[in-house]
């Protein structure tokens, strides 16, 4: 839901450490997004490919890797990952909950993040 | 930071390993800090667009007559309509304007608590913007998040986005006058609420006539 502003802020601190690092241009940007936010991973590349446009970043490619979610019912006890019935969507939202007793009281132990790993540039 | 050189050495990578996320919510820590420091009990308010967010802060406000010692952060994305409203009621009032933004999030309350004269205010509102979803992911600092829909939502606002439901330490269902007339049963809402959140005091209010306000307010602990 708020992929422009996230988005936003991944290329301001791509093109901050490219610049302390005097790279010339960004081939490549690697990011993490976690299963539980509510980042849709399309739209978030989208958002990045348009904001690099004029920048050294421009024509970068933008890997995205899915952290999966990790949770702990409070009910059950139940460790593991959540139901989620389509990957990078916001399907999860009416599906967080236990997928073994159904509870809504869980504590997340991953998949809140929204990593910027790492970027490969050339000098 | 790291710096990775490879053989070609035009070429290198640049480890940052930041989580964007995770910086809200060490924010969100630092503003409870100073919170808890000030002896300010903060609450947020959240809820969908034209739930009532506004009303039930003024509603409570009026009940309360604590006057200046109150402060409210007023969410919104251009206009200065409900920090107006609000003021009427004598709080001091802040307007923070997200511009295109969805949610308040914690550098936002930092600047506005930075701006905002707290001496002497025993409480704080954050009046959040109007949306179910994202505020949920934001987490200001606030001792407490309420969660405001209404009856005009239709049947299915609990079942539909139970994040910020799960999330929620009071949830409160509005305009119950209507109910009959949209034909919304807030017995099903509330077990609803229930199956979420099994704990969550879930309060029947009509903002405009105050009925089930002071409810909220000693759910709240505001009485003071």
């Amino acid at each position: 839901m708020h992929e422009f502003s996230v988005s936003s802020e991944i290329v301001k601190n791509v093109l901050d450490a490219t610049q302390k690092n005097k790279g010339g241009k960004v081939l490549s940007i690697q990011l993490e997004i976690g299963e539980l936010t509510f980042l849709n991973v399309e739209q978030v590349t989208f958002w990045i490919i348009e904001l690099f446009k004029g920048s050294v970043a421009e024509g970068a490619e933008v890997k995205i890797k899915t952290i999966n979610a990790r949770i702990h019912c409070k009910v059950c006890g139940y460790k593991g990952g959540i139901r989620s019935g389509q990957k990078n969507s916001l399907r999860h939202l009416a599906l967080c909950s236990c997928p073994k007793c159904n509870s809504f009281q869980f504590k997340t132990e991953r998949g809140q993040e929204c990593v910027l790993r790492r970027i490969k540039a050339v000098k | 930071m790291k710096i990775i050189k490879s053989k070609r050495s035009e070429i290198f990578d640049i480890e940052l390993n930041k989580d964007l996320l995770a910086r809200n919510r060490r924010l969100a820590k630092e503003n409870r800090k100073r919170f808890d420091h000030s002896n300010i009990l903060a609450i947020d308010i959240m809820g969908s667009i034209g739930s009532g967010k506004t009303s039930l802060i003024k509603s409570i406000l009026k009940r309360l007559g604590l006057g200046k010692k109150v402060a409210v952060i007023a969410g919104d994305l251009t206009t200065t309509i409900d920090a107006e409203r609000i003021e009427k009621e004598g709080a001091r009032v802040i307007q923070v304007n997200t511009g295109k933004e969805c949610h308040l999030d914690a550098n936002l309350i930092r600047q506005a608590i930075e701006r905002m004269k707290l001496g002497g205010v025993k409480v704080l509102f954050v009046e959040n913007v109007g949306n179910l979803i994202c505020p949920g992911e934001f987490p200001l600092g606030a001792h407490k998040r309420v969660v405001v829909i209404s009856v005009t939502e239709g049947a299915y606002t609990l079942i539909k986005h139970p994040y910020i439901f799960r999330e929620a330490d009071v949830i409160v269902l509005n305009k119950i006058d209507l109910a009959k007339a949209m034909k919304v049963n807030s017995f099903q809402l509330e077990k609803d609420a229930k199956k979420i959140n099994p704990n969550v005091p879930f309060i029947k209010t009509n903002a405009l006539s105050g009925m089930g306000v002071s409810k909220i307010i000693n759910v709240l602990g505001l009485r003071t």
